[in-house]
């Protein structure tokens, strides 16, 4: 007989749920950041063939759909490779993949926001490329580059609910494994809904105070 | 002794400098005058080396510009102060002032901070160090240009009509800045529209009219009914700026 009755072990299942969605975003965003971010200084640094390279597989990765990316990873690269494919090496793979690309596009348009005259009186005060990237263009391009960055993120921890389809055990899995069980789709759902909401609602505030911060020097305090 | 040989420099179809010839020894304050477009500005980022040179050659003490392996030598012994001033917004003033001393010449942030305070001091800002250039007015933003320019010690100042962007009352609070630094011996080439000015603080006045100089002679010469006064260009560009004043 089934049991439809909803218990406390549930919460624990959820959060649990909840905590590898958490994990997995994290990961995934952090080497996203680290990649995409390398990709756009070496854009900036104008490096033959690397730069055009890395931008043709942003141009790919951030114009498929990531659910494709993720069974080409999960079920292609055996096949190729000949090896397993764990479903968490896979969603780490694909989603890292994914995150770079869209980060490399956000910090390439905000490393060029920052004025052309600023660059060059910097190079006149005689900085090299590399000071003026990280003591003229990098900070300007955080606070300008937060605001999409922030809508990204908050995308991308969404995104991480596609991973439940090849089986690992996320939020949206867990989600999936209490409503067969209980037959309770609006509770079920309106629950995992709320706790994505939550999760993002933190991204989206934590990054709202970076950028204040990052923001302080245009903000008027009068003469 | 900046040397400016035959420069010649292009935009496309246009012309802005022509076959230009200067010398700015230690020293000397030169002026240089001219219409909007005669290429003045142009000739400044000629000297600091952000204009590349399509004919002629320009030294700094015997470094040469056009040189890629001597530019950041030639670029050490000139500093500049630039028309729409271009602070850093994102550093206050102290930092836009100390960046260079302590990236490039490795001068302890300590040091280089006392010395910002110091010239902050000396324009009269000293109160302002931990403003951030959009709290600054116009002139304050500019007296903040000079000192970074004056932080890395430069021996020659190379000033792009530094003041046109900025009312009168401003604009009297920069020029005063300047006229005590050209009264100090401060080596200075300056481009500027304030003719009275270049006047009483240059030793030479050059004229540039559509990227040639049409005349390059002492102040007194060039103020002259039988010296500068005798081109009619320069005649009609002096008298038109006394009716705009």
């Amino acid at each position: 007989m089934r049991y439809t009755e909803f218990t406390v072990h549930d919460i624990l299942l959820l959060l649990q749920g909840a905590g590898v969605s958490v994990a997995l975003f994290a990961a995934t965003t952090a080497i996203g950041l680290m990649i995409g971010l390398a990709w756009a200084v070496l854009r900036y640094y104008r490096t033959p063939v690397l730069a055009p390279c890395f931008a043709a597989v942003a141009e790919l990765l951030k114009n498929s759909p990531v659910l494709v990316q993720l069974f080409l990873v999960f079920f292609g690269l055996p096949v190729l490779l000949e090896t397993d494919v764990t479903p968490v090496q896979a969603a780490v793979v694909t989603l890292s993949g994914n995150t770079a690309a869209f980060i490399y596009v956000i910090a390439v348009s905000a490393i060029e926001s920052t004025g052309r005259e600023q660059i060059e009186t910097a190079r006149v005060f005689g900085l090299s490329r590399w000071q003026i990237l990280r003591r003229i263009v990098a900070p300007q391009a955080a606070a300008f580059g937060l605001g999409p960055l922030t809508g990204l993120l908050v995308n991308q921890l969404q995104v991480t609910s596609l991973i439940s389809v090849i089986g690992v055990m996320d939020l949206t899995k867990v989600g999936a494994i209490l409503n067969l069980r209980t037959l309770k789709p609006f509770i079920v759902w309106t629950v995992v809904g709320l706790l994505y909401y939550l999760m993002a609602k933190l991204i989206a505030t934590t990054c709202a105070r970076l950028e204040s911060r990052l923001r302080v020097h245009s903000q008027w305090k009068g003469l | 002794m900046i040397q400016i040989e035959g420069v010649g420099k292009s935009f496309g179809q246009t012309k802005v400098l022509d076959g230009v010839d200067l010398r700015v020894a230690p020293g000397e304050v030169v002026s240089i005058l001219g219409a909007s477009g005669s290429g003045k500005s142009t000739l400044i980022r000629c000297i600091n080396g952000l204009e590349k040179l399509d004919k002629g050659r320009i030294s700094i003490d015997g470094f040469r510009v056009d040189d890629p392996k001597q530019l950041q030598q030639a670029r050490r012994r000139s500093g500049t102060v630039f028309q729409l001033f271009h602070l850093y917004p994102h550093m206050t003033a102290l930092q836009n002032i100390t960046l260079a001393p302590i990236e490039v010449l490795k001068v302890p942030k300590r040091e280089a901070e006392d010395a910002a305070r110091e010239l902050l001091a000396s324009v009269g800002l000293s109160g302002r160090a931990d403003a951030y250039p959009a709290q600054l007015s116009g002139g304050q933003r500019q007296r903040v240009g000079i000192c970074r320019a004056l932080a890395m010690k430069p021996r020659y100042l190379l000033l792009d009509e530094v003041t046109s962007a900025l009312d009168p009352e401003m604009t009297a609070e920069v020029l005063d800045i300047l006229a005590k630094l050209a009264a100090a011996g401060t080596t200075m080439l300056f481009v500027t529209h304030e003719i009275d000015f270049a006047r009483q603080i240059s030793s030479r006045v050059v004229f540039l009219e559509q990227g040639r100089l049409l005349a390059d002679l002492p102040t007194a010469d060039f103020f002259a009914a039988d010296g500068g006064l005798a081109h009619p260009r320069i005649a009609q560009f002096l008298s038109k700026m006394k009716k705009d004043h």
